[in-house]
């Protein structure tokens, strides 16, 4: 079999919300006064729980992921999540997907916040850039939809320009007028993280990944269109001058692993259709707020791409069949996750559970995929996750530092008022160099 | 420029700005105004079939864009009349270039920050649920001044896409409460008198800025009249404008 990636994503829903027959969409006006403290902690408790699991069992990351103003995910923040959760584990990738750029007044913050985050967490994280859906654009007082594809595309470009040139530098664009920019600190890995742009299939977002080198992270849509996006990314990326690497393609399935097909069915049909009937209903006009959409997207999506068709009628055998649900025992799963990325021709995917899933459900289903699935997809002999495999960023011990870290040569010195110059960490000195104390 | 625009009429020029919808057609309410001068009604960038410029990003850039369009078309001193978004667009221009202006109309106008009256939000609607409001429940009634057949979707969607251009993020001009003092020409607000996208508090409140000592009302034949009032009631709130401009 060809060789897998697997994230796990972690799954932070606040599930105790009403049900959608009684309001039109989520996400925009759904009352928060439905959010409770005690099953918030919840959330959060099975997040650190999931990501634990996730990095005991050999996943090669953990994936959040950012929504604004609705219960689907609590994290107006992924990076803020992926801080936490870096300092909670010790090797596993932390994906946050991703920071929403056009909620940021200036793109500049954001790089702040993914240098530190890929600092802090040893170099360990990886950052989804999406566009952010429809919905959001009506709570977020910052961006216009209308305006948000042109300056997405602008944040992104400066925050490539931040990764791969040094400053300062001036930014002046039709969305930021930046005179200097000069951020510190800049990311662990060099020139920068692994970026994901999850996109359901609109030529502007793969067209923005494959001139970058980023992943595709293939939102799920109607399978032919899926495959024919895949498709056209790979002949983008050669129109870049390069042949795309497997991992610049991620899917996204829904997998479930239990005993046996029919155990698998009766485990999670049920969350399976929670999930569909409701939290996938916006109404057309609030997912695809004006400009939201490319007019030549519209008409494709209307032709048969991204949701065209109502998802709340699905059934689970139009599930299993179309490859949105992967779910039975080991060895169907096996085969069925070779088949469905093999066609596509990803190198990762993120395996998701049903949001509505008990916890002690979703870890069953993931140690299962962790022991019967996953090692038919890493390399032969050789069961180890992504991050055991290569080298970590950044050293370990003080001693590493010492050796490795070059020696600063134009700070320590110092002009006394009466004349002397004194070597900050030299023979007068009165103090040692701090760095070279620190403890890792 | 690339501008698409309807023109009928003989007299002093009026300069008619819609609304957001009833594109692409000769209304009755364009007949019914024409009667009273040299009428033209163009199309907002992005709207109809004028195109979507890269340029429009905000009111300014439509304030210019007409001021150069009534230069191109030779129209002097004209008389304004703008409908509901086209009434916002109305004021700004009067705000910048009041000497222009030979009377401004505005007719259920859009553009004020009017606390505790917040208009409808209609980007949060169907089309179908946005008739429905703008026309108080008659919407077939009209259907002949809406419909776009099977591109009523794509129409629609690129139309609500340049007005959010400009009106997403405020949606009202704080500024225009100050800068309407300098409109020196007689004005005149016409309401609805059940207007369900915009309260009645709006014309109300342009009424006081522009020194209107009342607002006038445009009663519906069946039913009251809503937002889409010059649907409704093409000839006489043409009759209502006419009251200003004079002409016949």
């Amino acid at each position: 079999m060809h060789e897998l990636e697997f994230y796990s994503m972690v799954d932070a829903t606040y599930l105790w919300f009403p049900p959608a027959d009684d309001r039109e969409s989520i996400g925009i006006d759904l009352s928060n006064s439905a959010y409770d403290p005690d099953l918030g902690q919840r959330v959060y408790d099975r997040v650190l729980a999931s990501t634990r699991k996730a990095e005991e069992l050999g996943f090669d990351g953990a994936l959040i992921f950012e929504q604004h103003n609705h219960p689907l995910a609590l994290f107006g923040n992924a990076l803020t999540g992926a801080a936490w959760l870096a300092g909670e584990t010790e090797g596993i990738r932390i994906a946050a997907v991703g920071p929403i750029a056009n909620a940021y007044l200036s793109p500049v913050r954001l790089a702040e916040e993914i240098a530190l985050v890929d600092m802090v967490s040893g170099g360990r994280l990886t950052v989804g850039l999406p566009v952010g859906i429809g919905v959001q654009y009506h709570a977020q007082g910052v961006t216009n939809p209308a305006h948000a594809r042109s300056r997405y595309r602008e944040a992104v470009a400066l925050l490539h320009r931040i990764w791969t040139e040094d400053g300062p530098f001036a930014w002046e664009g039709d969305h930021f007028h930046i005179p200097y920019v000069n951020v510190w600190p800049k990311p662990r890995q060099q020139p920068h993280p692994p970026v994901f742009i999850p996109a359901a299939g609109s030529r502007e977002s793969l067209e923005l990944a494959a001139k970058y080198g980023f992943t595709y992270q293939a939102i799920l849509v109607p399978r032919p269109v899926l495959l024919r996006n895949c498709e056209t990314f790979r002949e983008l990326c050669r129109q870049s001058g390069y042949e795309a690497d497997p991992k610049q393609i991620t899917a996204v399935l829904e997998v479930h692993v239990s005993e046996s097909d029919r155990e698998a069915q009766r485990e999670i049909e049920h969350h399976e259709l929670w999930g569909v009937q409701n939290v996938f209903r916006f109404p057309f006009h609030e997912s695809f707020p004006p400009g939201h959409v490319s007019m030549a997207s519209l008409r494709g999506m209307m032709a048969g791409g991204y949701r065209s068709s109502d998802p709340s009628k699905l059934t689970w055998k139009e599930m299993i069949d179309s490859g949105s649900v992967i779910a039975g025992s080991p060895e169907t799963v096996r085969e069925r996750l070779a088949e469905v990325t093999g066609e596509m021709g990803a190198g990762r995917v993120i395996v998701t559970e049903p949001w509505s899933a008990p916890t002690w459900l979703q870890h069953k289903s993931i140690t299962l995929l962790a022991e019967e699935v996953m090692p038919h997809f890493r390399p032969k002999g050789d069961g180890r996750a992504v991050w055991q495999r290569e080298p970590r960023a950044g050293y370990r011990t003080a001693t590493e530092f010492v050796a490795r870290a070059p020696r600063y040569a134009g700070m320590p010195v110092v002009n006394t008022p009466d004349g002397r110059r004194l070597e900050l960490y030299g023979e007068d000195g009165l103090t040692t160099n701090p760095m070279e104390e620190a403890q890792p | 420029m690339d501008v698409a625009y309807r023109r009928q009429g003989a007299g002093e020029p009026i300069l008619h700005l819609h609304g957001v919808g009833m594109t692409r057609r000769w209304l009755p309410f364009h007949e019914a105004l024409s009667q009273y001068g040299d009428l033209v009604a163009p199309e907002h960038p992005g709207f109809g079939d004028t195109p979507l410029p890269d340029w429009l990003e905000g009111f300014d850039d439509l304030v210019l864009h007409y001021a150069e369009l009534a230069d191109l078309l030779d129209l002097g001193p004209l008389h304004l009349v703008g409908h509901s978004f086209g009434g916002w667009i109305a004021a700004e221009i009067a705000a910048f270039y009041p000497e222009r202006l030979r009377s401004l109309t505005l007719i259920a106008p859009l553009g004020l920050r009017v606390p505790g009256h917040t208009p409808t939000d209609i980007f949060r609607m169907s089309r179908e649920r946005y008739l429905d409001l703008c026309l108080n429940g008659r919407a077939d009634a009209y259907a002949d001044q809406f419909d776009e057949g099977d591109e009523t979707l794509f129409q629609s969607y690129a139309e609500l896409t340049a007005f959010a251009k400009v009106a997403w993020n405020p949606r009202y001009d704080h500024k225009l409460d100050r800068r309407l003092g300098r409109v020196r020409c007689p004005a005149q607000v016409i309401a609805a008198q059940e207007d369900r996208i915009l309260p009645r508090a709006h014309a109300d409140r342009y009424a006081e800025i522009l020194g209107v000592a009342a607002v006038a009302t445009v009663a519906g034949k069946d039913g009251p009249t809503g937002h889409g009032l010059i649907a409704q009631e093409a000839e006489r709130t043409a009759e209502q404008v006419a009251t200003l401009i004079g002409g016949r």
